[in-house]
């Protein structure tokens, strides 16, 4: 790809992108001219650039997008949703071509005759434009529909030659293609030989040819002028003839007719045809009933798949064949008949509806969107609505659940039967499904992963509204646009990014003259960055603004007594700072209307905790200050370590746990009547679960070693003594519900795999 | 030369007619009253070439030297001759 390609790519994606989003802003707000104005100028430029490199399907489509606006512009065409909805659907387009012009440096072969289908679907919402084109009639739709909605002269050219077409149709069941090519009339000077490139259409069946416009009498023809309208019916597939009019897409259109609107041959009737595909795969269907074919399954099934892929093949039908043959190739390696059976059966159920529909699959170009799912190259989206997908994520949970219920069953096989040849082949089978699992289970989460980009978007505006209400001067500027989160998380996220970007406008910037006077420039940057960090995201916001003060701080927490006294002055600065997310604290002097009712900062820990995320803040006075939000990238999952304590399961979230100690028990001391031990420098309190839980407790042996988690939460560390650790899972952590739900001290519960229900603890709440 | 015409006033077309025999094809049908067109010669017709001779209204004589236009293009040409 050359430069000037290479730009255009780059160009051509920015104003989609642009005109995308101006589209939507114009749907959702009033309709202002200067949005109108852009949505124009997007199009105009993207078709400027579809010349430059040369794409003449784009452009026609482009040039009629443009019309339409100019339309809406000048004020004779109201917008409406239709136009919103047309409009994206060309820009949509032109994506994809964008990406098929990236990965093979052309247009697919029936670009041409999208292309002038969108542009006749953009002139049709132009009113008094819609008639200029008579003939042009958006039949790109019609090809599907069957022989009763194809052009005039389709069915023109059919009936002139329609002995000619019987005796020339091939011995096989074909594609059937109307051309009509009505070339320039200065094309002669571009070197063109418009009837050079009829010579080169395969399986002509008929040809005509005529003036466009009646012709004058020879003393007033200009011999160079090409007036004519050449007329074509093929048996050759549509796109290997729009190849051949690759170069004139915008003079030609290619039709695909069904089957049966040409007239029959008797040598060759082709309904008959699939009347015979059809008994081929019945007959297959009867063989493979019958019961209790274990001898010869293998051959049985082989020979059945092949003979009912070859007649679908023979019928033009490969989508059906290839389908057959994967379902053969499944029952073989399932010893099962079931699949083909079933996939037989479904094409026969295909079959019988309507032969026209069937024929459609393999004999018609397919309509745009589904035409391509197999040929283009990456970056295909396909929209699913969300629902769907959190049905799926939920089966997916629903599964790893099952798959823990059969480790569990396994380990008792194991137990039971250890050593034997049922047990070994569970085992065996039981990490095959663990793998496949895990990995269906991540493949899943993936669909729900959506790039930071989305969440960024809307922040722009956001500090534009709220500096300009505090006149402050402030730019925003993102990094990490690209990293993926899961949409639940992004979801969360938003309210407390808001608050964050609020507060810091209001709080840390300053404003101008008190910047000036800092030594700043007027203008303040606030910078959002999101990283991946192993398997966390991690979201900073960051000022450049006065920064925190922690003797303020300390102040206003005296003042509004969040601490008593004592505990307060005990505080060191950075835990001081972190004061600004306890409930209550507002450093503002006077309530605002951005931020500064107290609320904003002690949201944004409540919503971080409740998706098992954490905030924390550092600031130099002066300087700025950067608030770092580190978070899961799913919640869907929790990994657990489930622990024995009094006689009882409890499940206590891994990413709390910072490690688990055996200590002797001659490490314990006494400190202030509750047991610690020094782990690297450190003093860690020491909790009974049993105790915290009022279960009896077991009879400690006194010289064997005390088994220990060590966990960390919200600043504080404790080891919570057990008597076992018993697994490390995946679950699906389902919050308390009903009576339980005020029950403090539990994060929810989790299904195990014998059905028991696990408590999982709430580790900062029942920590000391 | 690959348009001519014959001492008999005939014109004929030989060889590989291109684009640029439309014009003086043209002369020679407008100074020929009633005009005949033998192509049995021609092994190539150019579009432009081929439009001349449709709006004249002449069928050409013989069978055309060019395959393709033999096939295709002379049914075409003679059912516009005898429709006139």
């Amino acid at each position: 790809m050359n430069a000037l390609q290479e730009q255009f790519v780059i160009e051509a994606r920015e104003l989609v992108r642009q005109a995308t989003d101006n589209l939507i802003a114009l749907e959702r707000d009033a309709a202002s001219p200067e949005r109108i104005d852009s949505v124009f100028r997007a199009f105009h430029t993207l078709k400027g650039a579809a010349g430059v490199v040369e794409l003449p399907a784009m452009s026609i489509m482009l040039h009629a997008a443009e019309d339409l606006l100019a339309g809406v512009r000048n004020g004779t065409r109201g917008l409406d949703a239709e136009i919103v909805d047309t409009a994206l659907a060309c820009l949509d387009q032109v994506s994809r071509w964008v990406d098929d012009f990236e990965a093979v440096r052309a247009l697919p072969s029936q670009a041409g005759e999208d292309g002038r289908a969108m542009a006749e679907r953009l002139r049709a919402l132009l009113p008094g434009r819609a008639g200029q084109q008579p003939g042009l009639t958006a039949q790109n739709s019609t090809t599907k529909t069957g022989g009763g909605s194809l052009p005039e002269w389709v069915f023109r050219l059919i009936a002139a030659e329609r002995d000619a077409v019987v005796s020339r149709m091939p011995e096989r069941p074909f594609v059937a293609t109307a051309i009509s090519y009505e070339p320039l009339a200065g094309c002669f000077y571009n070197g063109d030989d418009p009837l050079q490139l009829m010579r080169q259409v395969p399986g002509l069946l008929a040809f005509h040819i005529e003036p466009r416009e009646p012709f004058v009498a020879l003393e007033g023809i200009d011999p160079y002028a090409c007036n004519l309208r050449l007329q074509a019916l093929s048996a050759a597939d549509p796109n290997e003839i729009a190849a051949i009019f690759q170069l004139v897409p915008d003079q030609v259109r290619i039709i695909s007719i069904p089957l049966g609107t040409l007239p029959a041959s008797d040598a060759y009737p082709t309904l008959g045809d699939h009347a015979l595909i059809r008994k081929v795969i019945e007959a297959q269907c009867e063989l493979l009933r019958v019961p209790d074919r274990r001898q010869d399954f293998a051959g049985c099934v082989g020979a059945a798949a092949r003979a009912a892929e070859n007649a679908l093949r023979y019928g033009q039908l490969p989508h059906l064949a290839d389908t057959i043959r994967r379902a053969g190739a499944l029952a073989l390696a399932h010893r099962d008949a079931g699949p083909l059976l079933s996939a037989l059966e479904n094409t026969l159920v295909g079959f019988a509806g309507s032969p026209s529909t069937v024929v459609a699959d393999g004999g018609e170009r397919p309509d745009m969107a589904a035409a391509s799912t197999s040929t283009r190259p990456a970056d295909r989206v396909l929209r699913v609505s969300e629902a769907k997908i959190e049905d799926l994520v939920n089966l997916a949970g629903e599964l790893v659940v099952a798959r823990n219920a059969l480790a569990y069953s396994a380990r008792q096989v194991e137990l039971d039967l250890g050593g034997s040849e049922v047990a070994r082949s569970i085992q065996r089978d039981r990490d095959a499904i663990d793998r496949l699992v895990t990995e269906l289970h991540g493949t899943v989460l993936q669909l729900r992963m959506v790039p930071m980009a989305q969440l960024f978007g809307s922040f722009p505006r956001l500090i534009r509204d709220v500096a300009r209400q505090l006149d402050k001067n402030a730019a925003l500027v993102t990094h990490g646009e690209t990293t993926e989160v899961d949409k639940t998380i992004m979801d969360r996220l938003f309210e407390p990014m808001v608050h964050l970007v609020r507060n810091a406008l209001d709080h840390g910037v300053e404003g101008p003259e008190q910047r000036r006077a800092a030594g700043k420039t007027e203008n303040a940057t606030i910078s959002i960055a999101a990283s991946r960090v192993g398997d966390r995201l991690v979201v900073e916001v960051t000022d450049d603004g006065r920064g925190i003060d922690p003797a303020v701080v300390r102040r206003k927490a005296s003042e509004k007594q969040l601490l008593p006294p004592d505990k307060l002055s005990a505080l060191t600065d950075e835990e001081v700072v972190d004061l600004v997310f306890s409930a209550g604290f507002s450093t503002a002097s006077a309530v605002s209307d951005i931020s500064g009712r107290g609320i904003g900062m002690d949201v944004v820990r409540t919503a971080m905790d409740q998706i098992g995320g954490r905030v924390s803040l550092e600031s130099k006075v002066g300087i700025g200050t950067t608030v770092r939000l580190d978070l899961p990238l799913s919640i869907a999952m929790s990994r657990i370590m489930v622990v024995e304590a009094g006689g009882q399961l409890f499940g206590i979230a891994m990413d709390a746990v910072s490690e688990t100690v055996r200590v002797t028990p001659d490490r314990v001391s006494i400190i202030r009547s509750n047991e610690a031990f020094v782990l690297r420098d450190r003093v860690v309190p020491i909790v009974s679960l049993a105790e915290l839980m009022k279960l009896p407790g077991q009879k400690r042996n006194a010289t064997a070693a005390r088994l220990l988690v060590v966990m960390e939460a919200a600043g504080r560390i404790a080891a919570l003594e057990i008597d076992a650790i018993r697994d490390r899972l995946d679950v699906v952590l389902k919050p308390m519900q009903g009576l339980l739900a005020g029950a403090r001290g539990y994060a929810g519960t989790a299904l195990l795999g014998n059905g028991q229900v696990l408590l999982v603890l709430d580790v900062k709440e029942i920590l000391p | 030369m690959t348009v001519r015409r014959s001492d008999t006033g005939m014109v004929i077309l030989e060889g590989a007619c291109a684009v640029e025999d439309a014009e003086p094809l043209l002369q020679l049908l407008q100074e020929t009253p009633a005009p005949a067109v033998e192509w049995t010669t021609c092994s190539h017709l150019h579009t432009a070439v081929v439009q001349v001779i449709l709006a004249s209204g002449v069928v050409p004589m013989g069978p055309c030297g060019d395959a393709w236009v033999r096939q295709w293009l002379a049914p075409e040409l003679s059912q516009k001759g005898t429709r006139g």
